[in-house]
């Protein structure tokens, strides 16, 4: 698999490309700003693209703008911001318009190889990936929980793999469940805190992201 | 008495001799007639007001123009006793050639006596130079010839006869021409006049506007031969002469009336707060445009009375200056329309009169002065610090944690090659809570998302970590960058205190634009009794509020949760 590495730190540039061909993947090509990343995108073809939140010119938050032009433009390639803030504007933002072939991962993950290798091959297959430290900050809240005390323990758990983008099968995976029960569980939890069945599973991410982050602001009632 | 003023005595007395002289001379010559009398009482008026206000050194050059005309005007007339005398006549016909460019330049220089600018010398020099050369041509040389109103009389050089009937047309439109630019120049004085200036000028404008409609009908007259418009005419010229004396005295009387308004000016200012006092004066002495600028000896500066330096132009177009004080040691300047200058006496006696107010002023301009600049570097060291903080996160993010992640990048590499697994993971673990530390240390110091999507994204992710369920009302919109860090701190603060001391169950933010203020308010259920005074957190607050010119209040009644309110200016 191809993989573009935009960063404007040569550091974690040459780290990336020491450590990604170990885990089966090819570094395309590796650039340092955002008009360099959207040059190379058509030249280098790559399928997924791993982008720095912060490059040059403004040091804002390019790497966001970099990701939605390039799903915008060139479906079949991957996006995965790598970013520094545990906040769920980015990420929505990130995700608002087409939340498939996505990712918002923290940049941490990129010394935890496996976790990042398994977010490239999901975001390859067309999936939303959205990073656990920010499913845990939403969930963790106190007012959230206190929402969620419909849910059993399962579904607790099944409802954050939800968040965090993964499928039924993935879901299953991880869990050792089998799609069946785990379809059966997801269509539970949706009707219990009112949201509509989607097929799509991307769709489901970003319904399920918002009403957890709405959850927190709400009083509960009792 | 001065020796000045002597000389417009002198003058006075010269002229009310020759006036003397003439009507005796008339009344023993039996030809006295009506016209004689009031002519001869209007001018001993006139010299009696020209003396008046020769006592008055700015008004000094005006009354002895005033006698100059009046001179001519005594002259013409007595030149007349003598029809038979040519040195008379010549005398008469030269004083009578210059008597209405003297009346010209006695109007267009008052209240000064001296005309301002080039037009009005230009005309001058042009009326003179008409009047008299063109007098002079048959004073000199031609052989007078006045039908019906004396006898012949040969001119001083006499050198034949020549016909003056053409030439006399000529120049009897040249002279309307005149009169017409006279009545430009004069309704132009009076525009260009500010409205104090203008009380002093109107009368005698009138008047002057009047007698020079009067003259051009009089040449008009005399091209058209309609002499029977003669002797109203005469009349109405007896009518100016008694008409100018009474204009330059209600002049003079505007002005005077004008120092009533200083008793009331006095009382006005016991009670005067420091901006009151630059209108109280411009009323007192009738010049809205007046400025006042007080004098900081400390500073060796002029300051307005709001404390912002001010500059005091001497030499500004239309402008002139009057120190209230000594030229060294001023208290203060009054900027003002230069046509005032001729009241200096009156904006003297006002400035004397508003002294103590000006010291007043000037120590409340000082103090004001001081504490804007207080506030300025109050705000200049938030600033400051803010820029500060927004760099070390910055350096945080691009140096230590590029590091830390080059080196969990290279542990990986170690990891493939050696596979001594067990402590690698350790060093990994090791390595991912240092770099959530940082990450928590860097949203502290500066919160990123603040910069990147203003105040609602970042009070939304201040909420997000909040342990209470909390309502968050803030409308999209980006402020100045003080506003929006001293908004987001104003609610961070809140929270954390609502985490750590409100025992609440929820709370609620919200943000609002209210007249140029953002309103930032914080409110909670829980337990109140906050105080805004202990614990630095709220008193930095308060700080950082105060330094953008806003307020930061706390209301926390024991058992009625508590509310934290700020109101910072932010433009429009």
């Amino acid at each position: 698999m191809r993989i573009l590495i935009a960063d404007d730190s040569a550091l974690i540039r040459d780290g990336l490309a020491h450590v990604l061909p170990g885990h089966g993947f090819e570094v395309a090509g590796s650039v340092a700003d955002l008009p360099a990343l959207l040059a190379a995108v058509p030249a280098t073809e790559p399928d997924v693209a791993l982008i720095d939140i912060r490059m040059p010119p403004t040091f804002t938050d390019e790497g966001i703008t970099g990701a939605r032009t390039i799903r915008s433009r060139f479906p079949s390639v991957g996006v995965i911001v790598l970013s520094q803030h545990v906040d769920a504007d980015y990420a929505l933002t990130l995700l608002k318009d087409d939340p498939i072939r996505t990712g918002y991962l923290l940049k941490d993950r990129i010394t935890d190889i496996r976790t990042l290798a398994s977010a490239i091959d999901r975001v390859a297959l067309g999936e939303t990936v959205v990073d656990p430290e920010l499913v845990n900050l939403l969930l963790g809240r106190p007012a959230t929980r206190s929402r969620l005390d419909e849910l059993t323990a399962r579904e607790r758990e099944i409802i954050a793999l939800l968040a965090e983008g993964l499928t039924d099968r993935g879901i299953g995976e991880r869990l050792w469940l089998t799609p069946k029960t785990v379809e059966t569980h997801v269509r539970h939890i949706l009707s219990k805190l009112g949201l509509a069945a989607d097929s799509l599973h991307n769709r489901r991410v970003l319904a399920v992201l918002a009403y957890l982050r709405e959850a927190g602001a709400r009083p509960a009632q009792r | 008495m001065t020796q000045r003023s002597l000389a417009v005595v002198a003058c006075a007395a010269v002229v009310a001799v020759l006036n003397t002289v003439d009507v005796a001379r008339q009344a023993r010559l039996g030809v006295a007639d009506a016209e004689t009398w009031v002519a001869g009482a209007a001018v001993y008026l006139a010299l009696g007001v020209a003396v008046v206000i020769g006592r008055w050194p700015e008004r000094r050059r005006t009354a002895l123009l005033m006698l100059a005309w009046l001179l001519a005007g005594v002259v013409a007339d007595a030149g007349l006793d003598w029809p038979d005398s040519r040195p008379a006549v010549t005398v008469w016909l030269l004083a009578a050639a210059l008597q209405p460019s003297l009346y010209a330049h006695m109007v267009l220089s008052y209240p000064t006596g001296r005309v301002r600018d080039r037009s009005e010398r230009g005309f001058l020099v042009v009326a003179y130079s008409v009047t008299l050369l063109w007098q002079l041509a048959p004073a000199l040389f031609a052989d007078f010839h006045c039908p019906g109103c004396s006898p012949h009389v040969p001119s001083l050089l006499f050198v034949g006869q020549v016909n003056l009937t053409v030439l006399g047309k000529v120049f009897s439109g040249l002279i309307i021409g005149l009169g017409l630019a006279f009545l430009v120049l004069v309704a132009r004085r009076l525009r260009g006049s500010s409205p104090a200036a203008r009380r002093t000028l109107l009368p005698l404008v009138l008047a002057a506007a009047f007698a020079c409609a009067e003259f051009i009908v009089l040449r008009a007259a005399s091209l058209s031969d309609w002499s029977q418009a003669f002797g109203v005419l005469n009349w109405i010229d007896l009518a100016n002469l008694l008409v100018v004396p009474s204009a330059v005295l209600a002049g003079l009387m505007t002005i005077r009336r004008h120092r009533g308004p200083l008793g009331d000016l006095v009382i006005e200012l016991r009670a005067a707060r420091p901006d009151q006092i630059e209108p109280a004066l411009a009323r007192a002495v009738g010049d809205p445009s007046l400025e006042l600028a007080l004098w900081l000896p400390e500073e060796q500066r002029f300051v307005d009375c709001d404390g912002a330096p001010a500059t005091v132009e001497r030499d500004a177009p239309g402008r002139a200056v009057t120190l209230v004080g000594s030229e060294d040691e001023p208290v203060a300047a009054i900027v003002h329309d230069a046509g005032l200058v001729e009241q200096r006496a009156l904006l003297e006696a006002a400035g004397s009169a508003a002294s103590l107010a000006f010291q007043n002023a000037r120590l409340q301009a000082t103090l004001r002065a001081q504490l804007a600049d207080l506030r300025a570097s109050r705000a200049r060291i938030v600033a400051a610090g803010d820029a500060e903080r927004k760099r070390v996160e910055r350096d945080l993010h691009d140096g230590a944690q590029q590091r830390l992640l080059a080196a969990g990048l290279a542990l990986q590499l170690l990891a493939a090659d050696r596979g001594n697994g067990e402590l690698l993971a350790e060093a990994q673990a090791e390595l991912q809570s240092a770099l959530r530390e940082l990450r928590e240390l860097a949203r502290g110091i500066h919160p990123a998302i603040l910069t990147d999507g203003g105040l609602p994204a970042a009070v939304r992710s201040l909420v997000d970590r909040a342990p209470v369920p909390v309502t968050v009302d803030v409308p999209d919109g980006r402020y100045p960058e003080p506003v929006e860090s001293a908004a987001y701190f104003v609610v961070s603060e809140a929270l954390a205190n609502v985490a750590k001391h409100a025992h609440a169950r929820s709370a609620a933010v919200s943000v609002m634009r209210d007249n140029g203020r953002l309103v930032v308010q914080v409110r909670d259920d829980g337990r109140g009794g906050a105080d805004d005074q202990s614990g630095t957190g709220l008193r930095g607050l308060s700080d950082r509020v105060g330094a953008l010119n806003g307020d930061l209040t706390v209301s926390s009644a024991p058992g009625a949760g508590t509310t934290v309110r700020a109101e910072i200016p932010c433009g429009s």
